[in-house]
């Protein structure tokens, strides 16, 4: 009886989501920028995975939960790409993934919405607030974009002699935009 | 020419000339260090400060070109050989050359590579390429040749000037210097 109860229960959670939409990670990216000494180099991760069930109609069911390999990371030379990967950086060996799992999702106007949830950066998880918009493609895909700001010493991100002066930016932004296949 | 010329360099075109000196040492020096470190904040560092130095290189050879304009630069002595006045004007023209295209070459090679040159950490200066890793590549090894190329042109002009001292004894390198130096070091 009881486990009948819970299937009934999970049932009745499924159907409350919105219904998963594919993101098409080729057509997708996650972009970030880093200042040192004024300047601003940017980087993006080339492989993550994202689930992603959105419906505009009810914001409030929708969620999201991305993956991001760190070893495709791009900054534009190997060497960057090298001294990012390293242990007092992003620590490719030791946390090669970094998550974002969405915890509420809720409308903030026309178009536009906020996700909460938890951000995973080498092992320390984060709330984090990250305001989007939705726009409609021609094609029926949905395109979904946005920005925020992550503290890179709150996750540990470029320790010792790197926090010393201002020589490297404490905020980092970063960019996102992920395109969502037609709903079914 | 209606106008007769110096004989010696003025105040002006012997600072450019020197300051342009130091600042060469002072970007080879760091280029060389940098190049063979471990990253680190203070190799970031370094990479800027050299950037800044060549910016201020680059721009301190076309202020000297233009200055060369109005202030025309003092004649060959007249008992130099042709083939030696042609290898003079060839390494002269030949070092404000480099001074323009290795300063440029590292600002492409920054570009390609995905860090801006952002003067002094205030001034960005365009991006005329975008990132290329096979092209930051390419770049680093131009940017490398003119170097060594520019370090045996400097070689040549600085023995040039110490032969004409020592042995044509005629003022070729004291036209450079401040007056009240009788001899000086050229190297």
């Amino acid at each position: 009886m009881k486990l009948f109860t819970a299937v009934l229960l999970s049932l009745a959670a499924v159907s409350a989501q919105a219904t998963p939409r594919t993101v098409d990670t080729a057509r997708s990216d996650i972009s970030f920028s880093v200042k040192q000494m004024g300047v601003a180099v940017e980087g993006r991760f080339k492989r993550f995975e994202a689930q992603v069930n959105f419906d505009p109609a009810k914001p409030e069911t929708s969620s999201a939960a991305l993956s991001v390999d760190i070893a495709s990371i791009d900054a534009g030379s190997d060497e960057a790409d090298s001294t990012a990967a390293e242990r007092a950086w992003l620590d490719k060996a030791g946390f090669p993934k970094a998550t974002f799992k969405s915890s509420s999702v809720r409308a903030t106007g026309p178009g536009k919405y906020e996700a909460k949830g938890l951000l995973t950066i080498k092992g320390k998880p984060r709330e984090i607030t990250v305001p989007f918009r939705a726009t409609d493609q021609a094609s029926g895909a949905t395109l979904l974009s946005g920005q925020f700001s992550i503290r890179r010493t709150d996750f540990g991100v470029g320790g010792g002699e790197w926090n010393e002066g201002d020589l490297v930016s404490n905020d980092v932004p970063v960019t996102f935009q992920l395109l969502l296949a037609p709903a079914k | 020419m209606s106008q007769p010329l110096p004989q010696r360099y003025g105040a002006i075109a012997q600072a450019g000339h020197w300051l342009t000196l130091l600042l060469v040492i002072g970007a080879f020096a760091l280029g060389w260090i940098m190049s063979d470190m471990k990253m680190s904040p203070t190799r970031l560092k370094l990479f800027s400060y050299h950037k800044w130095i060549g910016v201020t290189i680059f721009g301190i050879a076309v202020l000297r070109l233009l200055w060369r304009q109005w202030a025309k630069a003092p004649p060959l002595p007249p008992a130099m050989p042709a083939w030696e006045r042609i290898g003079a004007h060839l390494s002269h023209w030949g070092l404000y050359a480099l001074l323009l295209a290795i300063p440029l070459s590292g600002w492409l090679m920054s570009s390609a590579k995905g860090f801006q040159t952002v003067y002094l950490g205030h001034f960005p200066i365009p991006d005329l390429i975008g990132r290329d890793r096979e092209l930051g590549k390419l770049l680093e090894d131009v940017h490398e040749l003119l170097t060594t190329i520019l370090l045996f042109v400097v070689g040549l002009h600085a023995a040039a000037a110490l032969k004409h001292h020592f042995f044509n004894r005629d003022d070729v390198l004291t036209r450079m210097l401040p007056r009240w130096r009788k001899t000086g070091d050229a190297s």
